[in-house]
């Protein structure tokens, strides 16, 4: 600020210090400001000028408020997601040669009745969510790299390999069951929400309303409560963790787009993005290992949640073929 | 456990996160790349302000809330053909302000009225939203609310953008198509006239 020189009213306007000056707002600016003036009596028109425009007219700010904000943003989002869901691309296809189509629905159509048990199965990559409605209507989430299937006349048994979160629709007329199968355990279930994540080699089920049967490999029957989260492997034979989650957002959160972190250790913490993004790690010193991150960070955007990182703790991450170097900054 | 759940997700706000730790040249990016998280911090960091601009401009409620709507709508879809952009915020109030006149106009020739957007972009000042400084009473807000409206009409663009909208001299100067120099001088104007008017007003008051 002292060997700056000013000699435009813009450089006077760009000017953090001056504007403190202006407002009075900081001692140091004050009395640097008033030598320079004193200094340079040549430049007193310009600062005035400056001075004018910098003190300007205040208005009362009267913006709309947040709850309104946040309900224009929903009425948009919605308007987004409703455009999604059809896609401009099957019109395009539509459009020509209408006997071909009507042809290609007659075989599909006998496939149909022949193909009644055809196994369907939904695969995400690394840093991709899936939104999937089943047939009965249950909403089934799918987390990156995970992959779920079932038969297309038994929607309500699925296989699942990764992490999903389910909301699974009571059927009050028949009560039939749902199914979740890992390879380790059956989740039996009524009408419920719960997260299942088998990585890591273990299932880990998170319950967060209604009520779930486990049954486990090893043939035990466990029932679980809401805010429950039990991990189990069926190679280790035994159930690895039974505890009630305080903050339970911490499991579910990645449905939403985002990974929480609670006051987590860098290392755990990008372990959960090696996960989701499949990148290989790597720490260049200890300390980054242990410093602590709180906050949110996007799922299917690693450039986002990369400087989201780097903004809030002291570390530079580098993004290198299928790695991420880790170094303090 | 739902309201639990979104309890605690205001609590450490996922989009609070990102509007501190994130400047506008990513979330630009992000929104480019269609993620729909970077678009809410987008909207929920404009809509206030283009919000009471466009209410300016167009002195309607209801029809500025749409134009919004489709305003962000169609940058949305509109996403992938974006350039690339170090600050958001003149961008916005450029195009949302075409967008706007374009409507408006569209309106008025239903109605067979003729106006240019010199015509159109009047703003006009009301003494509540003016701040009282500790001296002066609400009869010199009335009067500095009349001295406001009595400018021309690009001064009192340039004036609100800068104490209102809060927008930069450089910002003012891309969302008014002028040079910098000339925004700064359109401010110093007005200033200058509103000041002299004062000091008219205070020597008729002795």
């Amino acid at each position: 600020m002292i060997k700056k020189k000013y000699n435009t009213i813009n450089d006077f306007l760009e000017d953090a210090s001056f504007k403190n000056w202006v407002q009075q707002s900081n001692g140091t600016d004050i009395n640097f400001w008033e030598f320079w003036i004193a200094n340079n009596p040549d430049k007193q028109e310009l600062v005035n000028k400056a001075k004018d425009l910098v003190l300007g007219i205040s208005f009362k700010k009267n913006f709309v408020s947040e709850e309104k904000v946040a309900f224009e943003w929903k009425k948009l989002e919605t308007k987004i997601q409703s455009r999604k869901a059809v896609p401009k691309r099957k019109l395009r296809f539509l459009k020509p040669m209408g006997i071909a189509a009507s042809i290609l629905l007659l075989v599909s159509v006998g496939f149909y009745f022949i193909n009644q048990n055809t196994k369907i199965t939904h695969k995400t990559n690394y840093g991709e969510i899936l939104n999937l409605k089943l047939q009965d209507g249950s909403d089934v989430t799918l987390n990156s790299n995970s992959s779920l299937s079932y038969y297309k006349n038994e929607s309500r048994k699925v296989w699942l390999s990764g992490e999903a979160f389910f909301q699974v629709d009571k059927k009050k007329t028949t009560n039939a069951k749902f199914w979740v199968i890992t390879e380790d355990l059956s989740v039996e279930v009524f009408g419920t929400s719960f997260n299942v994540n088998t990585k890591k080699k273990k299932t880990a089920v998170f319950l967060e309303e209604g009520s779930i049967w486990l049954a486990l490999k090893n043939g035990e029957n466990k029932k679980m409560i809401p805010g429950n989260y039990i991990s189990y492997s069926a190679k280790k034979n035994k159930i690895l963790e039974d505890i009630n989650l305080i903050n339970p957002t911490i499991k579910t959160s990645w449905k939403d787009g985002s990974l929480l972190f609670d006051n987590l250790s860098l290392e755990k913490a990008m372990e959960k993005i090696e996960e989701s993004y499949g990148y290989s790690i790597i720490f260049k010193d200890e300390e980054s290992k242990n410093t602590l991150i709180t906050g949110a960070v996007p799922i299917t955007n690693i450039d986002i949640c990369i400087k989201a990182i780097e903004k809030s703790v002291d570390v530079t991450i580098i993004k290198e073929d299928n790695s991420l170097v880790i170094s303090k900054k | 456990m739902i309201g639990y759940f979104l309890l605690f997700l205001e609590n450490i706000s996922p989009l609070k996160f990102y509007m501190e730790k994130l400047t506008d040249k990513f979330i630009w990016k992000s929104l480019k790349e269609g993620d729909l998280k970077a678009f809410s911090v987008l909207f929920e960091s404009y809509y206030p302000q283009l919000h009471d601009y466009g209410l300016k401009i167009s002195k309607n409620e209801a029809l500025t809330e749409d134009t919004l709507q489709d305003f962000f709508l169609y940058i949305y879809d509109h996403r992938e053909n974006l350039s690339d952009l170090e600050t958001i915020a003149p961008y916005l109030f450029t195009s949302y302000k075409r967008f706007l006149l374009k409507v408006m106009k569209k309106n008025a020739k239903l109605k067979h009225t003729d106006f240019s957007d010199e015509v159109l972009i009047d703003l006009k000042f009301t003494p509540e939203e003016l701040l009282t400084n500790q001296e002066t009473e609400s009869f010199k807000n009335k009067n500095l609310a009349n001295l406001l409206n009595k400018l021309p009409k690009r001064q009192k663009e340039a004036v609100y953008l800068k104490y209102y909208s809060g927008l930069k001299a450089k910002e003012i100067s891309e969302v008014m198509g002028i040079n910098y120099q000339s925004v700064v001088n359109t401010l110093h104007k007005a200033i200058n006239s509103l000041k002299e008017e004062i000091s008219i007003i205070k020597l008729f008051k002795l």
